[in-house]
């Protein structure tokens, strides 16, 4: 079975606030996370991306970006249960704020990665980072905005995928 | 002209109206209901409200159901790309007003003749141009329109080409399945290109154009099936197929032929069913049909809260799968004992199979397939349509006022819809599709996996992703109530996900399996498919409702479901329709039901045995059916889209000459 997928890009040293290496990984297992190694190749960071990180994936890594999205069909790839996910979250969320790494949230996905399955699996990775970039129709109910409120962190809110070049480029 | 949409195509489907409004005809939108939709004038339902706008507009130009569910085929693999189109296949089921005439046409993909120098492994190589058929789409529908049909192919094929050239907008249902299949349809330029603009997928209100599929289309409309099998667009599919590893000859492309049969019959409950012959699998809907008639479901209530009828069609699922993948292949390379596999005492053995107590065997993998060809050689049933039925059910019990279930049925709906019930015609059928005398192996692939020392896991996954299946269903009835079902598909989502030429092309060599000797790889020949276009019959032998529904494995089961909830259960179009679905078979543990089952139910059904999976309560996993039907006493058409894909049924009320 293949996990994951790795690909490193050379790294241009730019200076935004967060550093580079950086670590993608999924909370849900949806195909959302490869499209986050798409932007990263596009910005010429330095990268990988790990599906089913885990704490010593960590090693070296100066940036979590956590992309949330319930996928059937990913968590059948990875042969892995819906709960079985949610502990893998929980645990390298809590390894990345242990190991001072910062965190951002990447949810590309839309309103097709929101509603019940996705939700507890976005919150915990919102309530867990320091920056969020949000396409618009998954935040119509404001769910992203209001948690970022709450919690006094910068939400960036893009109509597409694509426009999300631009605020990572900005912390990068 | 009327249609009615989902609510989530609306907004999407408004904007083109802006778009593209020269072409559209004054429609009227209106969210559907469970209330039925009519109109007076033919009816037509589709996975989208483009493919079912097409349909219409070939009615408003005087063309018949034919003509009408060629041209919804072709708009619907443009429009909805990830389950059907021209580089797929499938079944077209035609019912002639006339009660004397039905028609199969079989255009399912088959292997290249030269498919032994193709190298494949079904697990690793089913989303890649290795695992691409000789695709039918174009030859069967295109004999559908010349044999049947009354309108000129260009006439025919224009919506899909507009809808190709001009681009159509995004909906929400496409845009999810665009998403989450982005990494496969990264995989080859030429459809990332289309779908996945700038390495992005396109979001919901963008604008999907496909210009090279216009072009094919346009040569299509040109000149005919050989627009696509012959010449310059046959010559670039088989370069493009062969030259990313998969096996696809321009002899392939030209030899290939639908084939024109009659439609596989049955009865249930007095009614008769129309339905896919072998290699497709109308002969399990009516396997279980029959199984569930020795049952009485009325009495023990609708299955989605009578924990009694779930677990008996649950147990009846798993071994219809059985007898399906041992016994169901391709005919023109197997006998097939499809007479003992629909015969009514066939039947009533597998029923007595089941232990309405308890899950048994206690895991599904075990269940065992049934031997049909005992029942093989009962003498061909003729139908007489006023009939309840030649073959006696000894178990359709009574119900306190002495009528059989279909009597009451009859009583209570049918002459509601203006049945007369005793005209006579003896309208008989013979069927061709049939029979063997030979005596067959059980060569149940879960055997064949033992055999090889192969973990009962590993034989489990490989027998039920054997199943390529997301597909599209259409329904369509004239204003003369002629009426076709027709499913279409390129396999799995987006098909192997190689665009050839703008072509997007099936991953149909899944549907084979590596153990099941009927279902083996070999050259020419087409594999086993779920799709099950059927269509239920009046007393007169007249075509009466339409349906059918795409979801692979679940395609038996859900128009089984269908046939219940109308006969049994005495449900309009779109309360069949809307009902809580289910879902099991032999090679996957689970039994899985939409979330509104109760609790109750499922607790009861756990206690039994069984291994819930509990999705959501409108779910795209159970599929996603098109109704129509037509009642010939008041002259009104009805017509039901299934809410889980995003469906869309819409009527004519422009009427034309009689």
């Amino acid at each position: 079975m293949l996990l994951f997928v790795t690909t490193y890009a050379k790294s241009p040293g730019s200076g935004g606030q967060y550093e580079q290496p950086i670590l993608i990984t999924s909370a849900g297992q949806s195909a959302d996370v490869s499209l986050a190694g798409t932007l990263m190749k596009k910005l010429n960071l330095n990268f990988k991306v790990v599906n089913l990180a885990k704490e010593s994936d960590l090693n070296g890594i100066k940036t979590l970006i956590i992309v949330p999205g319930f996928s059937s069909k990913g968590l059948g790839a990875a042969g892995i249960s819906r709960e079985q996910e949610l502990e893998r979250v929980k645990l390298i969320l809590k390894a990345a704020k242990d190991k001072g790494i910062k965190l951002v949230m990447l949810h590309l996905g839309g309103k097709a990665r929101r509603g019940a399955q996705s939700d507890d699996l976005c919150q915990l990775a919102a309530n867990a980072s320091s920056m969020m970039i949000v396409v618009k129709q998954g935040d119509e109910d404001q769910f992203f905005t209001k948690l970022a409120g709450q919690r006094k962190v910068p939400i960036k809110v893009i109509d597409k995928m694509a426009d999300a070049l631009t605020p990572l480029k900005e912390a990068f | 002209m009327m249609i009615y949409s989902n609510k989530k195509r609306m907004a999407a489907f408004f904007a083109f109206f802006v778009y593209i409004s020269f072409f559209l005809i004054t429609p009227v939108l209106k969210a559907q209901t469970a209330d039925q939709i009519s109109g007076q004038n033919g009816m037509a339902a589709t996975a989208h409200p483009l493919a079912t706008q097409a349909a219409l507009e070939m009615m408003e130009k005087g063309g018949n159901a034919v003509d009408a569910a060629v041209a919804a085929a072709f708009a619907i693999g443009v429009v909805e790309p990830d389950g059907s189109g021209l580089g797929g296949g499938g079944g077209m089921l035609i019912s002639f007003a006339g009660g004397t005439k039905n028609i199969f046409i079989n255009y399912y993909p088959r292997t290249s003749e030269v498919i032994e120098k193709l190298s494949f492994d079904f697990d690793k190589d089913k989303k890649t141009a290795k695992s691409i058929l000789v695709p039918g789409t174009v030859a069967g529908l295109l004999a559908a329109l010349e044999q049947y049909g009354t309108l000129p192919i260009g006439t025919v094929i224009q919506p899909a080409l507009q809808y190709a050239k001009q681009g159509f907008p995004v909906d929400e249902t496409l845009s999810k399945i665009i998403l989450d299949n982005s990494t496969v349809l990264g995989i080859y330029p030429g459809t990332s290109e289309i779908f996945l603009p700038e390495g992005f997928p396109l979001g919901q209100g963008d604008t999907l154009k496909q210009p090279l599929l216009a072009a094919v289309l346009e040569q299509i409309a040109l000149h005919g099936a050989k627009g696509f099998y012959e010449g310059a667009v046959a010559e670039r599919i088989a370069h493009e197929v062969t030259a990313n590893g998969g096996m696809l000859t321009v002899n392939d492309l030209r030899n290939y032929q639908p084939v024109i049969s009659e439609p596989l019959q049955g009865q249930y409950k007095g009614f008769h069913i129309l339905t896919s012959p072998p290699p497709q699998s109308g002969a399990s809907v009516l396997e279980a049909l029959n199984i569930l008639e020795q049952g009485n479901l009325p009495k023990w209530g609708h299955f989605s809260n009578s924990e009694r009828s779930l677990h008996f069609l649950a147990e009846t699922f798993k071994r219809v799968s059985a007898d399906r993948s041992t016994h169901i292949g391709d005919p023109k390379f197997n006998t097939i004992p499809t007479t003992g596999l629909i015969s009514k005492a066939f039947a009533r053995e597998r029923y007595s199979d089941i232990d309405m107590g308890r899950v048994n065997p206690p895991d599904n993998r075990s269940v065992k397939a049934g031997n049909p060809l005992k029942y093989n050689s009962v003498s061909k049933i003729k139908y007489n349509y006023n009939q309840e039925k030649e073959e006696s059910i000894e178990s359709d019990q009574q119900d306190d006022e002495g009528m059989t279930p279909s009597q009451q049925w009859k009583n209570d709906k049918f002459d509601n819809w203006g049945k007369k019930k005793q005209k006579k015609s003896p309208a008989p059928v013979i069927r061709k599709n049939v029979d063997s005398s030979e005596v067959i192996k059980d060569d149940d692939p879960m055997d064949a996996y033992y055999d090889t020392g192969l973990s009962p896991e590993l034989a489990m996954a490989a027998e039920a992703s054997g199943e390529g299946g997301h597909t599209t269903h259409l329904s369509v009835v004239d204003k003369d109530g002629n009426m076709v079902s027709l499913t279409q598909t390129i396999g799995n989502f987006f098909g192997s996900g190689l665009s050839a030429s703008g072509v997007l092309m099936n991953n149909g060599l899944v549907n084979f399996s590596a153990v099941s000797e009927k279902n083996k790889i070999q050259p020419g020949k087409q594999p086993r498919s779920s799709i099950s276009p059927s269509i239920i019959l009046d007393n007169d032998g007249k075509p009466f409702i339409a349906l059918g529904s795409p979801g692979a494995g679940r395609i038996i089961p859900t128009v089984v479901q269908l046939i219940v909830n109308l006969i049994d259960f005495k449900m309009n179009i779109t309360e069949a329709n809307e009902a809580p679905r289910m879902y099991s078979q032999k090679f996957d543990e689970k039994l899985y039901v939409e979330g509104r089952v109760p609790v109750e139910v499922r607790a009861g059904l756990e206690k039994k045995g069984h291994q819930l999976q509990v999705y959501d309560d409108f779910d795209l996993f159970f599929g996603g059916a098109q109704l129509v039907m037509y009642d010939w006493q008041t002259g009104l058409f009805y017509g039901s889209a299934d809410k889980r894909r995003g469906g869309s049924a819409g009527s004519s009320t422009h009427r034309s000459e009689q």
